[in-house]
């Protein structure tokens, strides 16, 4: 496939929360200086543990949140602080999926007003075509026979059939891009890969662009073409899907490869603490620095850029290539 | 034949919650025994009934629920047939619970230090508060957490940190059975990990034996010996761990969850989800409960309930292996995904 432009386009996103520390004002920084491309049709996996900053970046990108600085681009526009009607219109652009479909969808409100809901407001039209939209819609994320799901409230639904809902909810609008924040998380084993197919056909049908959120490398892989790793609010490590297969330079990559169960890497894993890292601001080194079974003084004192080590592998370590 | 001894014996075990729509069997006719020394898996979807049998086990059910059927033995004494005071000290002392949230376990108001010592102090009443204040800091030890934190409060510690602590408390007496009901869900692989392997050694060292309750499948199959899949109540495969893979006879359900997976091995593998949904226990279906999402069902699943097989490396519950070697896996074969960058 020819080479196509990127279509989101971060540049050194920063958001910043105030929190009080012994009384006096300070910032946390859950993300630092994140950058990163997506194509048209292509899906970045973004991974990476609980307090990552990997909620945090999605919901900056849908426009949940404003980032603090940086820039998000997307179809050429400069979404980074838009606001009323163009936010509005940025809507119909960029949607998210969340993690909790008990959560995202409304108790007392029927499916085919979950759907109808967004299509008045942002496609409008007849009754008869709304209608036909829905049921278009309903098809689509194999919610069948429509006329049965039209008039079910979520309570009568299983987590997979909600998480379908609030999929087609998002697909209401026809939007380029999808943030899907942990969608099969809280879904049963035995339903997760049909939800991850649908969001495939999807994708291939509308060349849908999608920021996958997942803690978990192995349907990182499955459904993302690159995968990002993030900790503590950095990007350690970026590559295509197979090239971070084939050799994870960073050591936290590679201790999350041989710590996710049922994988076949047997990087052997040194004992570690497991405190958290530490997010204020104007925090210096590596984030991982203090649980890297390979720190050295350099990486407490001098924060590591991301450097190509690989075709479009791109690895935040001082010491990479010494340590596979 | 079996020289073994059992901690846990689950004989015809049955639990019913009673709800506004009336009785529900969470758990119907389970068979489970437990020997020392050993880790059993038990694996299964949400409402599969899986944290319910460890309820009823701890004899911790909630007020609606109740042991409708079976007996329930452990180092051999059914548990429901105690008194509340026999039932209060042989809790934790013979069998103790790991349970998932470690927030909720600890008490939010009072330090590590005071909930270890009370552990030891309201079982051990001879035990002088110094005593067991060594004995604290020695379990601590025994989870590589420094003593420094038994000062602190579980608000102060980070979420893996707290597991240790809440596991500690569980081998606090040297029970020789402990339940861990999804023990590492809420940390993430590498701290799971690091706590699955401190799991393992401290098994060894103390030789308790372990039910450990999770819905990862890979995860279980990795940590335990044997693995019991549950669906609707019943455990319909009791198999062991290492057959646990593609190519060897299992239960249609586990089939489908071994290939529902994504898995981060080397090559590749196509997925494929099971078709429908999980089953509503007020309503569930008639002979086999898996009969309408399940790629073999035939007549007969969907009346009669299938009996027990014995099969090289598992006893399942499936029509399929009705007759000898009745069963014809015919399942398109896993193929290998070489993906393209399209």
């Amino acid at each position: 496939m020819a080479e196509q432009t990127n279509f989101i386009e971060v540049n050194h996103l920063k958001i910043r929360f105030p929190i009080r520390q012994k009384g006096k004002q300070t910032f946390i920084t859950p993300v630092d200086d994140v950058s990163f491309r997506i194509k048209q049709g292509e899906v970045l996996a973004l991974v990476g543990e609980s307090g990552s900053g990997k909620s945090t970046i999605g919901r900056s990108l849908v426009r949940i949140l404003e980032p603090s600085e940086g820039t998000v681009k997307v179809g050429g526009q400069d979404v980074t602080h838009i606001k009323g009607t163009a936010l509005t219109k940025y809507r119909k652009v960029a949607q998210m999926v969340f993690q909790d479909p008990f959560g995202s969808l409304n108790p007392v409100r029927t499916l085919e007003r979950h759907l109808m809901f967004p299509l008045k407001k942002y496609r409008g039209g007849s009754h008869a075509e709304i209608s036909q939209q829905v049921e278009d819609l309903f098809q689509r994320v194999g919610l069948t026979p429509v006329n049965e799901f039209r008039a079910k409230f979520p309570h009568e639904l299983s987590g997979g059939q909600r998480q379908r809902v609030a999929i087609a909810r998002a697909l209401a609008v026809n939007p380029a891009f999808i943030v899907a924040d942990e969608p099969i998380s809280m879904l049963d084993v035995s339903i997760r890969a049909g939800i991850l197919e649908l969001m495939n056909e999807l994708k291939r049908d509308f060349n849908l662009s999608y920021l996958y959120i997942t803690h978990d490398l192995a349907s990182a892989r499955y459904f993302g073409d690159r995968i990002m790793v993030l900790y503590g609010g950095r990007v350690m490590e970026t590559a295509p899907s197979a090239g971070l297969l084939e050799k994870p330079y960073h050591p936290y990559t590679r201790l999350m490869f041989a710590a996710t169960p049922g994988s076949d890497w047997s990087i052997p894993l040194p004992e570690t603490t497991n405190e958290a890292p530490n997010l204020l601001e104007g925090r210096v080194g590596c984030p991982f620095a203090h649980r890297c079974p390979f720190v050295k003084d350099r990486c407490r004192e001098e924060t590591p850029g991301l450097r190509e080590l690989a075709k479009d592998h791109h690895v935040a370590c001082h010491y990479a290539e010494d340590l596979v | 034949m079996d020289a073994r001894v059992p901690v846990l014996e689950l004989d015809d075990v049955s639990v019913v919650y009673d709800s506004v729509s009336g009785p529900v069997q969470a758990v119907s006719d389970v068979n489970l025994k437990v020997y020392q020394n050993e880790v059993v898996g038990l694996i299964g979807e949400s409402g599969s009934g899986k944290s319910t049998m460890a309820n009823a086990i701890m004899r911790l059910m909630k007020n609606n629920a109740r042991l409708t059927k079976g007996t329930i033995r452990v180092n051999g004494r059914d548990v429901y047939s105690m008194s509340k005071k026999e039932l209060r000290t042989f809790r934790w002392s013979e069998m103790a619970m790991v349970f998932q949230s470690a927030m909720t376990a600890l008490n939010p108001v009072m330090t590590i230090e005071k909930q270890i010592v009370d552990t030891f102090r309201s079982h051990r009443p001879s035990m002088s508060y110094k005593e067991a204040r060594e004995r604290a800091v020695d379990l601590l030890k025994l989870v590589r957490i420094d003593q420094k934190y038994l000062s602190s409060y579980p608000h102060e510690l980070s979420g893996g940190m707290r597991q240790r602590i809440v596991i500690a408390i569980a081998i606090a007496l040297e029970p020789s059975l402990v339940i861990m009901d999804e023990p590492t869900t809420a940390l993430d692989v590498v701290v799971q990990r690091s706590i699955l392997n401190q799991i393992q050694e401290l098994q060894k060292q103390r030789g308790f034996a372990i039910l450990f309750i999770s819905h990862d499948f890979s995860l279980v199959a990795e940590f335990a010996q044997r693995v019991a899949i549950m669906y609707a109540g019943r455990v319909v495969e009791n198999a062991d761990a290492k057959t646990l893979q593609l190519g060897q006879e299992h239960h249609p359900y586990t089939e489908g969850l071994l290939r529902a997976i994504p898995r981060l091995t080397h090559e590749e593998v196509e997925i494929q989800g099971i078709p429908g949904h999980p089953p509503d226990l007020l309503n569930l279906p008639k002979g086999c409960a898996y009969h309408p999402r399940c790629p073999f069902a035939a007549e007969a699943c969907k009346q009669v309930r299938p009996a027990l097989h014995q099969l090289a490396h598992a006893l399942v519950e499936c029509h399929l292996y009705d007759e000898v070697k009745g069963g014809n896996m015919a399942w398109p074969s896993r193929q290998t995904l070489s993906k393209s960058t399209t």
